[in-house]
């Protein structure tokens, strides 16, 4: 049988498009039924009617899917009605009915409708909170300092974070969680909170059989995750042992927070701004395996990074020579191909070119460093073992390899300017020096089917770009020599500017330019330049690009098709995590009292809530503790909405954070204070925090995600969007 | 809901929603990208979008299946410029019934009303009816000042 499950909202203008995005991704069938209100009163809409809320029929027709999802949820502990209607379900626990997923339910004691409270089960084992009472019904969460606004709508940035026991599987991972939220204003100063067992009641239902196919453990209630415990006393951050993130009642589950409620959720077209990135997607995963819904479909978790190799500037105390920056990335790409050896997957690399034709002393280039003659020995010597690294992780498919140009248009990559001036291009091949090749579309340019006869030149060219062929002729010329004005938006310049790049590749020793079998790369910021260069990258063999929704910024004239899949070719929404803002050139650490604006991960990523890393840092070593927390769960739910409702591209910048390890043991994980980097604060070293958090994820996951590669992400946008 | 439908000649259900549709096969574009050209119209004198001279030769052939073919152009500058289109039929071999050309257009190529300001334009061909026509030929001539580059797409309608 298909997997199945029913979602229950109550206005589908506000339903998080992410809801049927993500099931349709994991091969999951989905009906959606409607509340006509949050009443107990509510009649449920289904495809095979209207049926009252307490009614046998729609006990019946809830029999069978495999999972009921309630997709509502509380915004504000003091309201009276959201999911009222759902409270005589709790008590549908026969073995033929099935699990019903809530992730942050409202159920508090401000609900005064008295078929709400009359029927809601005695035995139930969470204080349900009181608003007047939080600190005695529920736990504050995360430090409980507020949020600016609600920790509720946290999509792109202000992450709450939380180290997660899960109990049974006896894994630890960080996740967002927040399991109520409650404010005196529902959208500003919103603290999160877990929730309080009643641990009488909860002793009862662990002691009492159940039968029932989700009841591993064979009783009525199990505890499924709590507050994990510190690991370093340096964090003192603690929960009382009846602090619950995550419970099932018989074959209820009571979850934390996953999608948000929106009006603009919904829409496709806003699918891809940040603010309606969903973060909390762990939830629903999880929601979805412990509620035994097997999915037909598992998704592969990959990573990329970008400019393997590359230098930058720094400033005191920051005053990591380009040796010691080599070194970093010496020892996280022996650590990340270690780690994908281990995980069978492959971590793509979009490998800096252009410094051997077009910038040969600039030092953030990949070829520059290798062979630069203003760059030192010591730091030359370096940068080629991470070269031999990545031509040998290339070859053996864990560190693959591709072309990332930023040599070209204002340095953002393809069709970023409409006349790159004084390019110089390559020698030999195709397209280089001294052949004289067209570098523009051709004055005339007519389909071939309407071309009178006799017009066309002898040197006209057929030219196909996607579905339209056109024979041109009157071409701009390059001319023999190596430099020349290089109009962008054409065929001509993408094939010269993508041959350049294949060349350079091939002379770092890598043996093709499109991460081997995998035939894709991840283009210079995140500009794929549009049709012709995708006709052009097809003709050099990719199957794919890494491609931002807006493709040619900043000339800002090109947006990719919206299903990102043109004629056969992929274009992988791209979503990247740095500690820091670009512009800031480099991490001054998760916190630092003197960095500049975005210039660490709680600025960039405004995880400084109620002020509670930034006043604290140098008193209280909790400070730290929560900066990483909140960090990392910022980074693991972009990571997963990537994979999961984007089936996009997750990437990362390796020398962005170089500067905040430790130079004597650089791959260690975070540990606090108790490892001090170069500069005596905490050492952090973000290839192997994302590496390692991640692996927690896809540990606890196995029905729902597996490590895999750029190519299982291809294939299956082919299975689902094709 | 559910909805049963043929697939593959075979009897498909599928449950749809606003944000689940049925899923729709695409039949094919009814719109060719049939020309882009630059035309030099710095000097002055007739001459068609390819910029040819020869009064006999079509700018575009094989026409028989467009309905109307439209005109997107881009003009640098708003000088006045004169068009003519031209259109005729070919026999089952693709010569032309006859010489000559039977004009289905002709004016002054809208611009803006300042001659020194670019400006976007759009003609229907022919502006009204069906053509069906085998061949065109798209002249324009620069009377007025100051000379420009005239950027022309043509897709043709089936």
């Amino acid at each position: 049988m298909p997997p199945k499950v029913c979602l229950i909202t109550r206005n589908l203008t506000s339903l998080h498009k992410a809801w049927t995005q993500v099931l349709r991704h994991l091969g999951i069938d989905y009906t959606i039924c409607v509340a006509t209100s949050g009443s107990a009163n509510a009649t449920i809409q289904t495809p095979q009617g209207a049926f009252a809320a307490t009614s046998a029929d729609l006990q019946g027709y809830f029999r069978q899917f495999d999972a009921v999802i309630l997709c509502d949820h509380a915004v504000t502990l003091s309201a009276t009605a959201v999911i009222n209607y759902s409270v005589y379900w709790l008590s549908w626990n026969a073995p033929e009915d099935p699990p019903f997923l809530l992730f942050n339910p409202h159920f508090s004691t401000a609900i005064t409708e008295s078929a709400y409270n009359s029927n809601f089960p005695s035995d139930f084992p969470i204080v349900r909170p009181n608003p007047s009472n939080l600190g005695g019904t529920l736990y504050a969460a995360d430090g409980g300092s507020p949020s600016s606004g609600t920790p509720l709508w946290a999509n792109y940035f202000e992450a709450r974070g939380a180290c997660v026991q899960f109990v049974t599987e006896n894994i630890r991972a960080h996740v967002m969680t927040v399991c109520n939220a409650h404010g005196v204003n529902p959208f500003s100063n919103v603290v999160p909170y877990f929730w309080r067992l009643n641990t009488t009641q909860h002793n009862t239902l662990s002691n009492t059989p159940y039968t029932h196919r989700v009841a591993r453990n064979g009783r009525a209630g199990e505890i499924l995750a709590v507050p994990a415990p510190p690991t370093n006393p340096e964090d003192t951050e603690t929960y009382g042992a009846d602090c619950v993130v995550a419970y099932r009642y018989k074959n209820i589950f009571w979850l934390p927070h996953t999608l948000a409620s929106m009006p603009f959720t919904i829409s496709f077209w806003n699918f891809h701004r940040s603010d309606t990135l969903a973060p909390m997607l762990f939830w629903l995963l999880y929601g979805l395996q412990v509620a035994g819904v097997r999915p037909r479909y598992k998704l592969p978790v990959q990573i990329e990074t970008d400019h393997p190799i590359e230098s930058t500037d720094n400033t005191p105390p920051f005053d990591f020579t380009l040796k010691q920056q080599m070194e970093v990335l010496l020892a996280k790409f022996d650590y990340m191909r270690d780690f994908a050896r281990r995980r069978n997957t492959a971590i793509i690399n979009g490998v800096r070119v252009g410094g051997k034709t077009r910038l040969p002393t600039a030092r953030h280039f990949h070829w520059v460093m290798m062979y630069g003659t203003n760059v030192p020995a010591d730091a030359r010597a370096v940068a080629q073992q991470v070269n031999e690294i990545l031509v040998a992780g290339h070859k053996e498919g864990t560190l693959p390899c591709g072309i990332h140009d930023h040599s070209i248009g204002t340095g953002a990559g393809y069709w970023t300017m409409n006349v790159h001036a004084n390019f110089r291009r390559h020698s030999g091949m195709r397209y280089g020096t001294p052949n004289n090749i067209p570098i523009a579309r051709g004055r005339c340019c007519v389909a071939p089917h309407v071309l009178p006869a006799g017009v066309a030149p002898p040197d006209a060219l057929t030219v196909r770009i996607g579905d339209t062929e056109l024979v041109e002729w009157d071409h701009t010329m390059s001319g023999t020599g190596d430099t020349f004005n290089l109009p962008m938006g054409n065929i001509h310049a993408a094939r010269v500017i993508i041959e350049s790049e294949i060349e350079e590749m091939l002379a770092l020793g890598f043996p093709d330019g499109y991460c081997a079998g995998h035939k894709y790369t991840n283009t210079a910021g995140n500009n794929s330049g549009g049709e012709c260069y995708w006709q052009a990258l097809k003709e050099f063999g990719f199957r794919g690009v890494r491609s931002g929704s807006a493709c040619n910024v900043p000339l800002s004239i090109k947006r990719t098709t919206p299903n990102r899949l043109w004629h056969g070719f992929h274009l992988l929404t791209d979503r990247g995590f740095d500690l820091a803002a670009p512009d800031v050139v480099y991490a001054r650490g998760l916190y630092y009292p003197g960095s500049p604006a975005d210039g660490d991960a709680v600025r960039f990523w405004r995880l400084d809530h109620g002020n509670d890393i930034s006043t604290n840092w140098s008193t209280d070593s909790t400070a730290a503790w929560r900066a990483y927390r909140r960090t990392v769960c910022q980074f693991i739910g972009h990571w997963l909405y990537t994979t999961v409702a984007l089936l996009g591209a997750f990437y990362f910048h390796p020398i962005n954070g170089a500067m905040i390890v430790s130079l004597s043991d650089p791959n260690a994980r975070f540990d606090g204070w108790s490892i001090p980097n170069a500069i005596l604060q905490p050492h952090y070293n973000h290839a192997v925090e994302l590496l390692e958090n991640m692996d927690a994820v896809v540990r606890l996951l196995p029905d729902v995600l597996y490590w895999g590669t750029i190519t299982d992400v291809m294939d299956h946008r082919e299975r689902v969007m094709g | 809901m559910t909805i049963e439908y043929s697939r593959d000649d075979q009897r498909t259900k599928e449950t749809v929603s606003p944000s689940n549709p049925l899923p729709v096969r695409d039949m094919g574009r009814f719109v060719d990208m049939l020309l882009i050209a630059t035309t030099n119209l710095f000097p002055t004198g007739e001459r068609d979008l390819l910029g040819l001279t020869n009064p006999d030769l079509p700018t575009l052939d094989g026409c028989g299946q467009y309905r109307k073919l439209i005109w997107f152009y881009f003009r640098e500058r708003s000088s006045t410029t004169s068009y003519t289109i031209q259109a005729r039929a070919t026999d089952h071999n693709g010569a032309p019934l006859a010489t000559g050309w039977l004009t289905i257009a002709s004016g002054t190529l809208p611009g803006a009303s300042d001659p020194n300001a670019s400006y976007w334009g759009r003609l229907e061909i022919p502006a009204t009816g069906d053509a069906y026509y085998d061949q065109y030929r798209i002249v324009v001539n620069r009377t007025g000042d100051p000379g420009y580059q005239l950027i022309s797409k043509i897709v043709g309608v089936r």
